[in-house]
């Protein structure tokens, strides 16, 4: 069918796999540090602010400074300004997590949009860092081995994330908290610090998405540089099964119909973009009704801990 | 007997050596109520301690306390001499205290080894925790897979991995809360003896916390006997016997129901020819409680057949299970926990459904997939866990006196407030419900009051059958006696009582006939006469009988 | 502690609460170089004094109010309902489609509208309620993932001219749907020098009589059993899936109709009666926080919705004062932030207090 022919020779083309690369990076920051929020109990629905934030911090950081390490520095202490307000408000002064994340996007945004317009960011993408050999694979080689440098600390984060989770007693402590906080309580943990510092960490990650986004893919700050990727990254983590495999593996899913949607349509035109967008979506929605009984997100997720209640 | 309080003088002990713990005066009120009231408690090391005392006496507030989870209102603890703040479970560890968790501790997706690991503090080596567990495995018999994940183990299992987390962090006080609940027989024996090895050889305080006598008359060296809050008696448990302890226990007069219970399980004293030479002595009241027996041939109102039910991950709950109750008749339901009392009241709220078999009220079949059928059907049921599916703590009382009909109280789909408040009033009048009025909040009733409101409620519906699960369990002592009255009552007027409990002394005391349940089903049926205490144990135990 | 002493808490609470997000803000657009007065003058006039203004505000309030509303539905049968972004795009969709396909006369048109919007809607948080209650998937997940679906599908929509583009579209540069006529509009009154929506009686309608129905009716009753105690509501003949399936449903409608609305009423900033790309502006997002931040009370949910609309229909004359009108959404912002803190510092006050009482008596 000219469907395949079309999906074939897309998939042929190297600037597919170097845009799902860049769509990815953005996706696996901020699902690596999301995946142990969730995993910790909370549905972080700031992460799309928390990305903006860090976002718009790195390119002020790079405006001031002329230096991108401090501009990714700048990026995470933005990203981690909005996480702390986030796990402040909902993990230890009781708010709802839904309503401190929604309105926390709304006043990243305003505040982004509005700062960007009074001061003129003046940014660049970082230089590239080429790994020999490797970038000459075909298709793939150039979309990783060969990227801006910030690229390559996705290479550190994941294995990062999955050391904390499973390998130091913080993570052991932080999925607990997840499956079964008054268990958790009772054995002597801090179920709400726990969640706190997971929401921090998912901060971190995105702040260094949003510095991503800037360095590497985009170059210039624009308050739509974002536009919904931080919910992606949501959706990637549900996707997965709440593995740490199964969350990049979903950024990968994700970033590629992204990728598609840009390539696609100079090959074949038979497909509406809209599905391909939805595309991902629409497989994760599926995926969790088929394998219902293994779904097998965190007993207490999106509930709040107070203990003495059940 | 003396009912003051003796001193352990007669403990065979250093009279010099300071005590592992001295609690002294420890109050804690939760509003209007005294959970513990001035409080003294002295631990020894090298001994085993019971503190026994029905439910609500306050037990498990003392112990909170003394493991952090609970701050006292007045009281001084001190910890091998020294005076000791304990604000959180882990200052308690620090100081060596560890406590076997009835429930709650332990997180079902993480493995053994995760889970034993799980509150301490200091690097995560899993190789050293594995080692651990096997070391205490082997040491204290309590052999375990360190990989296996804990949500697929038995009661018995997990309540290992309590014991091993516990000692893992080698502490010098060591409390088992209730630990016999979910045990069979044999499992129980086995743990007392492990209780003596905790003990014996390494100077460690052990406190056994229990509403059992038998068990504590088997497995410890003293005991303090705690009633509504207070220590009533502290004696040593050589020179006790059941009779004193039940006495002290319930603070009369030993009647029947108190005399079966100082029999039990696994006392020396059990047997037909013990229970024979009960029977016939007047309680209290005067009644011959023999004349109170021998149910009439009735028709039968609830009947189960062949019923079958699996949990969601395939878990059997119920195994081919038969009953009939007859109208009039209070049918008690013996058993270890766990044999599947739970879901057989699940089933008949309609919170589980059936996968095979039937049941029929008054000949009528209902469906047990049906939500509501059984209630409509005129199943009334006091619920294991009231919170869980008996009242709705944020409604007023009113509300939840309504709960299973609210049309009962409306006209045309719209409620009226005027004759919800009529129906209130007059229940709470008739039940003696202590509340702040109709529209007071659930929450704010004590356990005792919100087991009334649920009563009323049910009775009130006109039940053909009623379902009592663990009716008087957390109850305070009047309490209990009121709930028993009024089960007796509704059986004299005609209603099919079902009374589920893991008390056998409960069963013994309300039943006409017993059956006993294992694994899912009935085992063994009985008339109360001739229920004797071994055949009892041994069909719960799952031998045959 | 007495009530007086509790409620001058309360007082004092929420006016510093606020009094720090405005502060905030002013500080904001100082710093930047603006004037925070006039800033505030201008929201003040563009959604309340300025001519007409309150009554344009009214009318953004209508869909915030329902979505709203709906919100407080099936939060009260213990639903976590957050895709009223999603069941309001697809419940314009419907009601634009059958809205056209159909044709009738003005009153009989604005029915058929408000129905199938409604319908749109319920579908759309139908498909979340059976994937829950019947494959057990959590619907805070699954309405999150349905927005982006309902956009994308709405989008392909707005391409195609059997579905909702308009005809001789070709060369446009947007997407665009027909635009309703005149007739089929849904009336204003003038009341007061304000042009006042019809939506906008319709939503305070709805608002009195789901907090009676909540309140007083036996359904709403069941619905709160429902929330509270899934157990005891089976028990008592309840069922979880049609009574839970029922309240998603109802949610959906109320945000469809939300969106049918929009479209019908043209008010302010809803795209001149044509169905657009970006057609519903956030305003189902708004309309959750609205019903979060009324603590889920139907009645309180007007006066936050007006609040709400009054931020937007002001920041429109913000832009005259030389300052970046997306301060609004900062304004926004902070304010929600900062009426979120009363009730949490309240909360942990309590239970402080509780804790102390009991041991100051040593």
């Amino acid at each position: 069918m000219d469907l395949l022919i079309g999906l074939f020779e897309a998939f042929s083309n190297s600037s597919t796999y170097v845009n799902a690369a860049l769509f990815a990076g953005l996706l696996i920051f901020a699902a690596s540090g999301e995946w142990i929020a969730e995993r910790s109990g909370t549905i972080n629905i700031s992460v799309e602010g928390m990305l903006l934030a860090g976002a718009f911090t790195s390119a002020a950081g790079y405006t001031v400074t002329g230096s991108f390490v401090i501009g990714m520095i700048c990026g995470v202490l933005g990203g981690m300004c909005v996480a702390g307000v986030q796990a402040e408000m909902s993990h230890r002064l009781t708010a709802d997590q839904f309503v401190v994340g929604l309105t926390l996007n709304i006043l990243i945004l305003g505040l982004a949009g509005f700062l960007a317009r009074e001061f003129d960011l003046d940014t660049k993408t970082a230089s590239r860092l080429e790994v020999p050999l490797l970038n000459r694979i075909p298709l793939v080689g150039e979309a990783v081995f060969d990227q801006p440098w910030p690229f390559y600390l996705l290479f550190l984060i994941v294995p990062l994330s999955w050391w904390l989770m499973f390998r130091t007693r913080w993570g052991l402590e932080v999925r607990a908290s997840g499956e079964d906080p008054q268990a958790a309580d009772v054995s002597g943990i801090d179920v709400n610090r726990r969640r706190r510092q997971a929401i921090y960490y998912a901060g971190f990650t995105a702040g260094l998405g949003g510095a991503f986004l800037l360095f590497v893919q985009v170059g210039r700050f624009d308050e739509g540089v974002v536009s919904g990727r931080g919910f992606i990254a949501i959706a990637a983590v549900i996707f997965g099964g709440w593995t740490l495999r199964g969350t990049v593996g979903g950024c990968l899913v994700f970033a590629i119909a992204l990728a598609l949607r840009l390539q696609l349509p100079n090959y074949y035109e038979g497909i509406p973009t809209e599905l391909l967008q939805a595309f991902p979506f629409l497989v994760t929605i599926f995926g969790m009704a088929i394998f219902a009984h293994r779904v097998s997100a965190p007993a207490s997720l999106a509930r709040p801990f107070v203990r003495g209640l059940k | 007997m003396s009912s003051g309080t003796s001193d352990l003088t007669g403990v065979d002990v250093d009279a010099a050596s300071t005590p592992a713990v001295e609690l002294r005066g420890i109050t804690k009120r939760f509003g209007a109520v005294s959970a513990c009231d001035g409080v003294d408690l002295v631990l020894r090391r090298g001994q085993i301690h019971g503190i026994l005392g029905e439910n609500g006496a306050g037990k498990s507030t003392l112990m909170k306390v003394l493991i952090g989870l609970v701050l006292p209102d007045e009281g001084s603890i001190q910890i091998d001499g020294r005076p000791q703040q304990i604000r959180d479970p882990l200052t308690a560890a620090k100081l060596g205290i560890g406590m076997v968790h009835q429930h709650f501790s332990l997180v079902d997706p993480l493995t053994v080894w995760e889970n034993v690991a799980l509150g301490e503090g200091g690097r995560l080596d899993p190789e050293a925790v594995r080692l651990r567990i096997d070391e205490i495995g082997e040491h204290y018999g309590l052999a375990i897979d360190p990989y296996a994940r804990v949500g697929d183990l038995t009661a018995g299992m997990r309540q290992r991995v309590e014991i091993i987390k516990c000692l893992r962090r080698d502490p010098s006080i060591v409390i088992f809360d209730e630990p016999t609940s979910v045990l069979t027989p044999e499992e129980s024996t086995s743990l007392f003896k492990s209780f003596r090895d905790v003990v014996a050889a390494e100077g460690r305080a052990v406190v056994l916390v229990s509403h059992k006598l038998d068990e504590v008359l088997a497995a410890t060296d003293d005991v303090t006997i705690m009633r509504q809050g207070k220590v009533v008696e502290k004696i040593v448990t050589s020179e006790a016997d059941a009779p004193t302890l039940a006495r002290a226990m319930v603070g009369r007069s030993v009647s029947l129901r108190n005399e079966r219970a100082a029999l039990g399980l696994l006392g020396a004293a059990a047997g037909p020819t013990a229970a024979a030479d009960t029977t016939g002595v007047a309680d209290a009241s005067g009644v011959d409680p023999d004349s109170m027996v021998s149910p009439v041939e009735r028709p039968v109102v609830l009947s189960l057949r062949q019923a079958s039910a699996r949990s969601s991950k395939g878990v059997v709950l119920l195994d081919d299970l038969s009953l009939d109750v007859h109208a009039g008749e209070i049918l008690g339901i013996a058993g270890v926990e766990g044999n599947g009392q739970r879901p057989l009241g699940d089933v008949l709220s309609s919170l589980v459904t059936l996968s095979s078999g039937d049941i029929h009220v008054n000949g009528v079949a209902i469906s047990s997939k049906v939500p509501g059928a059984m209630a409509a059907a005129g199943v009334g049921v006091i619920p294991e866990d009231r919170h869980d599916s008996g009242v709705v703590l944020d409604m007023t009382v009113a509300e939840n006196l309504v709960l299973m009909d609210p049309n009962l109280a409306a006209r045309r789909g719209v409620m009226d407030p005027a004759s919800l408040l009529a129906i209130a009033e007059q229940l709470i009048t008739e039940f003696d419900i202590q509340c702040a009025g109709p529209d007071a909040p659930l929450w704010s009733l004590s356990g005792g009051n919100q087991q009334r409101v649920v009563l009323a409620r049910e009775l009130w519906q006109q039940p053909k059958v009623l379902i009592a699960a663990q009716p008087t369990r957390g109850l305070d002592v009047g309490a209990i006696e009121y709930m028993t009255e009024r089960l007796r009552q509704a059986a004299a007027d005609g209603v099919a009582v079902l009374l589920i409990s893991s008390e056998l002394e409960e069963i013994l005391d309300l039943a006409d006939r017993i059956a006993v349940m294992y694994r899912g089903r009935v085992v063994g049926e009985m008339a109360r006469d001739d229920a004797d205490l071994e055949r009892l144990s041994l069909l719960m135990g799952g031998a045959a009988a | 502690m007495n009530d007086q002493t509790r409620r001058a808490e309360w007082i004092g609470l929420y006016t510093a609460s606020i009094a720090l997000a405005l502060g905030g803000s002013a500080v904001l657009i100082q710093v930047t170089g603006g004037g925070s007065w006039a800033v505030f003058q201008a929201l003040i006039e563009g959604s309340l004094t300025g001519n007409g203004r309150w009554g344009l505000t009214l009318g953004a309030a209508a869909p915030m109010l329902l979505v709203a509303l709906g919100t407080i539905i099936s939060a009260r049968a213990g639903l976590v309902n957050i895709g009223q972004e999603g069941q309001l795009l697809i419940g314009a969709a419907f009601a634009v489609y059958f809205g056209f396909l159909i044709r009738g006369p003005g009153p009989f048109n604005l029915v058929v509208l408000m129905v199938f919007g409604a319908i749109g809607g319920a579908v759309w948080a139908g498909v979340a309620g059976l994937l829950r209650f019947r494959r057990g998937v959590p619907e805070v997940l699954s309405t999150l993932l349905l927005v982006t679906v309902a956009s994308q599908l709405v989008a392909y929509a707005l391409g195609r001219e059997w579905l909702l583009l308009a005809a001789d579209s070709a060369g446009a540069r947007n997407n665009v749907s027909e635009q309703l006529p005149p007739d089929n509009r849904l009336p204003n009154l003038d009341l007061f020098g304000n042009q006042i929506p019809f939506a906008a009686f319709l939503a305070v309608a709805f608002a009195l009589f789901v907090s009676f129905a909540l309140a007083r009716t036996v359904w709403g009753f069941r619905l709160r059993m429902l929330g509270r105690n899934p157990n005891a509501a089976q028990r008592a003949g309840v069922s979880q899936t049609s009574f839970g399936l029922r309240a998603m449903l109802i949610s959906g409608a109320f945000a469809g109709l939300a969106g049918a609305l929009m479209f019908a009423g043209g008010g302010f900033q809803f795209s001149n009666f044509k169905f657009v790309p970006g057609f519903s502006g956030n305003i189902g997002w708004t309309g959750l926080l609205v019903a979060l931040v009324a603590r889920e009370k139907a009645i309180p949910a007007i006066l936050v919705a007006f609040v709400f609309a009054g931020l937007r229909t002001g920041s429109s004359f913000v832009g005259s004062t030389g300052v970046e009108a997306r301060v609004t959404d900062v304004v926004e912002g902070l304010l929600v932030l900062a009426l979120l803190i009363p009730p949490a510092i309240m909360f942990i006050r309590d239970r402080r207090r509780a804790r102390l009482a009991t041991t100051a008596r040593t």
